[in-house]
């Protein structure tokens, strides 16, 4: 026991001594807090409800055409301040003193198929955030025309709250910052395995009181506490912040045993292939192939953790025990790769 | 140039051994593997991935979203389950249940917008198009005032749209197929720095430094293979995509070297192989987020124009771009590329890359390097102007990271952070050359922070000349020389700033990170002083 914890010691040195390992720590909290940036970015300019909610009645728009056609109720019913006109010149009119933003022209009577005129300003930001805010309305009054040719659009009706912030936190967020640690632990001990090859130190290793699983497992270990201590620290930082997380416990648990299987098959390519540039291909590639078998077997640890955080009722710990003992079978399978190959 | 293909053959051979011993059989059900996994993500990875619960229960026809987990249900069981919160939403034939609570009401718009995609593709397929969709709109655009409108005639013909099938311009389609270019590219260079670890270990560097080539002609004879795999990589893309060949070339060909000129780094800082995996991670994170990010505004935002997928994503939709368009992101990233390879050849030699030391001390020996070979007086301000666009990346990732902070919190910290990004690069270098007793003299420090600071100050004014320029033509004559005296003013504090940083570490022998600290502190105050903050 005493030489395990030796290397798991030297190990976690080196790494501290180094200190590169700031970067990946500064990284993830870079990829988090980019993304949630970006995030707000692309709500703010492109999210019709989000753009509605904070700017709606400000979009005033110029409407020209008879009284009774019901566009006009659409955009108001979304919380667009409307103003009709008696012609189009007059709308013009306004447009350029800027009391109006853009002109819709309705038309007086239509047939079977009804065209519209829409006069927006010639700048891209402007214009594309009027555009996304009135494509609900127009798409109300194309249902409403197809209605009066007879042809019902079911569903109409939902309404909800606008779901992508959530989406995001729990579904890209949350396992970014859960998994990352993970992805990171086997590229370190692809490092570390390797580096012992590569330089013909790993004879004088094993030359001390230590077996040759003793020396991969501590490697894994030492690897291991630190995705250890960073999934803990993502988890308090998360709490910190208000996001609700439910069933805490198996989440951290589920982070952990992800990391034990992403280190566990790094060092299974890194024993067989014995240098750096090679293992961590392969290494790329398994993850890759990882998360699309998990999906196709419909057992992806990242849909297991998101549902766990939202409290879905049909996921529990059993989930977390499948990735257990899929975990426990490659370690096995490492241990006696291992033995029979490093010599 | 044969020095160099004979490098090049040699990385050849290289490649062939190290992955010559693998049987075809392997790389063939690697590459069935790889097949299957872009097959299953295709569809399967969406935003919200498996986080609503629904029941379903009468005639509803099937509903097929990776963010659904659709049980079947009696109406009884499944109100029952939705009062237990144990589902989200319950589906009765044409009737949608729902709680009040902010889960359920999630789970509801992201099925409206389900729904809505599928009654068009059921109406689209039922009936004629003239009655499913029956709403032409006409987009027209006007000019911003009256008197340019009169005499000209409208900018764009009118453009014609049916609303269901025409979503406002989002380029998330087009990005996503411009980043398809990022992949290869990334993955190559990662061999590229593979290739220089090796000679590393093996020693097989010292050997090369020895024999009659330059380190240039090493560096250019290496990267060129991975040029040639990266730019195939390319072609096959556009061929693919249906893309103008000719044109993707141009506009990847400086990301490439972009890309290239940043790995090159990677072998020359790392100490060991953990270095290099953190390092290549905060390279691929931070070059990602630079090119992708902005594309994601093509057309809504100007700042897209930063990245060269910007250009991609114009040519994918039909879009037309200038000559200005094109050197606006290009220039910088072939400058650095040019920096790069000059880095490169001075840094590559046995002492510099065998030496396992601290990495502020190994930073401080690579910009001695680069520092040594030309007098002072031309190095300093040129080292300050070209570590403009560098600086100017520090700042906008420590923007990002600020935004995680309280709102009073965020002004106040981007101004400390940014100061003390720019004392650091305008004072390093001198540092260094006084570390190294090149410079010695009051005057000369004082000469040399002068310089320093008029090679930051007149980058600074060339990168906002370069970005207002994009924007607007006519504001430049105003930026340079309406404010006349005021120009003074910065250029004077930059020089203040500096001369304080260099004189503290090097005179009164105070730590590099405390001298700093004071010029920092000088610097915030000054710029807390021009918002307004102390009056």
């Amino acid at each position: 026991m005493i030489p395990f914890l030796a290397v798991v010691k030297k190990e976690l040195g080196s790494v501290l001594r180094d200190r590169t390992i700031l970067i990946a720590i500064l990284l993830q909290l870079f990829i988090a807090s980019f993304s949630s940036g970006l995030l707000l970015g692309m709500l703010s300019l492109y999210d019709a409800d989000t753009i509605l909610r904070t700017s709606g009645s400000r979009i005033r728009i110029g409407i020209v055409g008879s009284a009774d056609d019901p566009f006009g109720t659409f955009l108001v019913e979304r919380g667009l301040t409307v103003i009709p006109f008696g012609t189009l010149t007059q709308a013009e009119w306004a447009f350029y003193e800027g009391t109006i933003s853009a002109i819709v022209d309705t038309p007086e009577a239509a047939n079977s198929i009804t065209e519209i005129k829409l006069y927006l300003p010639d700048s891209n930001t402007r214009s594309s955030l009027i555009r996304t805010a009135i494509q609900e309305p127009l798409k109300e009054y194309e249902n409403y025309l197809r209605l009066q040719q007879g042809i019902k659009i079911h569903y109409t009706d939902l309404q909800g709250e606008p779901s992508t912030s959530f989406e995001f936190v729990y579904s890209v967020l949350l396992p970014i910052l859960m998994f990352f640690p993970a992805f990171v632990a086997g590229s370190l001990s692809i490092d570390s395995l390797t580096e012992e090859f590569e330089n013909n130190t790993v004879q004088t290793l094993l030359a001390a009181p230590l077996t040759v699983n003793g020396m991969v497992s501590a490697k894994i270990g030492s690897v291991l506490i630190l995705s250890f201590l960073q999934c803990g620290v993502w988890l308090v930082l998360l709490k910190l912040n208000g996001i609700a997380i439910q069933n805490t416990g198996w989440i951290f648990l589920l982070a952990f045993i992800i990391s034990g299987i992403t280190s566990t098959s790094a060092a299974l390519a890194a024993v067989l292939l014995k240098d750096r540039e090679r293992s961590q291909f392969i290494y790329a590639l398994m993850l890759l192939a990882g998360v699309a078998i998990g999906n196709l077997l419909n057992l992806s640890p990242i849909i297991t953790l998101s549902r766990l955080a939202v409290g879905d009722h049909f996921t529990s710990g059993w989930n977390v025990v499948l990735f257990a003992i899929f975990l426990i079978g490659l370690y096995l399978l490492l241990r006696k790769v291992s033995r029979q190959i490093v010599v | 140039m044969n020095q160099i293909l004979i490098i090049a053959w040699r990385e050849v051979t290289r490649l062939r051994k190290r992955f010559g011993g693998t049987s075809p059989f392997a790389a063939l059900s690697l590459l069935v593997v790889l097949g299957l996994s872009a097959f299953a993500l295709r569809n399967t990875i969406s935003l919200g991935s498996g986080l609503y619960q629904i029941g379903v229960t009468g005639n509803v026809s099937p509903i097929h979203d990776s963010r659904f987990t659709v049980i079947q249900v009696d109406a009884e069981q499944g109100k029952m389950l939705l009062n237990e919160h144990s589902i989200d939403v319950l589906i009765v034939d044409m009737q949608v249940f729902s709680r009040d609570d902010n889960k359920s009401q999630y789970a509801i718009h992201a099925l409206k917008q389900y729904m809505e995609e599928e009654e068009l593709a059921r109406i689209r397929n039922t009936y004629p198009e003239s009655q499913a969709f029956p709403l032409r709109v006409g987009i027209n655009y006007l000019p911003a005032s009256r008197a340019q409108g009169q005499n000209e005639a409208p900018t764009r013909p009118e453009e014609t749209i049916i609303p269901s099938l025409t979503p406002p311009p989002l380029p998330f389609a087009q990005v996503l197929v411009a980043m398809l270019y990022i992949l290869p590219i990334t993955f190559i260079s990662i061999f590229f720095t593979s290739s220089f670890m090796d000679e590393k270990i093996n020693r097989r560097l010292t050997v090369l430094l020895s024999a009659p080539v330059t380190p240039f002609q090493i560096v250019l004879g290496k990267m060129l293979l991975y040029a040639v795999f990266a730019l195939s990589a390319i072609v096959l893309i556009a061929v693919l995509t249906r893309g103008n060949v000719l044109l993707i070339i141009a506009i990847f060909l400086p990301t490439v070297l972009f890309l290239f000129a940043i790995y090159l780094m990677v072998p020359l800082f790392y100490r060991t192989f953990k270095d290099t995996t953190f390092i290549a991670m905060l390279v691929t994170t931070l070059t990602t987020a630079y090119l992708v990010a902005p594309a994601m505004f093509t057309d809504v935002n100007d700042i897209s124009h930063i990245s060269p997928l910007t250009l991609a994503v114009k040519m994918y939709r039909n879009e037309s771009f200038g000559w200005r368009e094109y050197l606006f992101p290009s220039l910088p990233m072939s400058a650095i590329f040019g920096f790069a390879m000059f880095a490169g050849t001075r840094l590559l030699n046995e002492e510099f890359l065998m030496g396992y030391k601290p990495i502020t001390r190994k930073i401080a020996d690579a910009i001695y390097l680069l520092m040594a070979r030309i007098k002072p007086y031309l190095s300093v301000p040129l080292w300050s102007l070209l570590v403009i666009p560098i600086v100017y990346m520090a700042q906008i990732v420590f923007l990002a990271f600020a935004s995680n902070l309280p709102l009073g919190m965020i002004v106040g910290i981007t101004l400390m952070a940014s100061a003390l990004i720019e004392e650091t690069a305008k004072s390093v270098g001198i540092v260094v050359l006084a570390d190294h007793g090149v410079v010695k003299s009051d005057r000369e420090i004082l000469g040399l922070s002068f310089l320093s600071a008029f090679g930051f100050f007149v980058g600074e004014k060339l990168l906002v000349l370069l970005s207002i320029n994009l924007v607007s033509e006519a504001s430049i004559s105003s930026v340079l020389f309406g404010q006349g005296l005021s120009l003074l003013m910065p250029l004077i504090a930059h020089f203040l700033f500096t001369t304080i940083v260099t004189l503290l570490k090097t005179k009164a022998k105070l730590l590099y990170m405390a001298a700093l600290m004071v010029g920092t502190l000088a610097h915030f105050l000054y710029n807390w002083y021009l918002l307004g903050g102390l009056r």
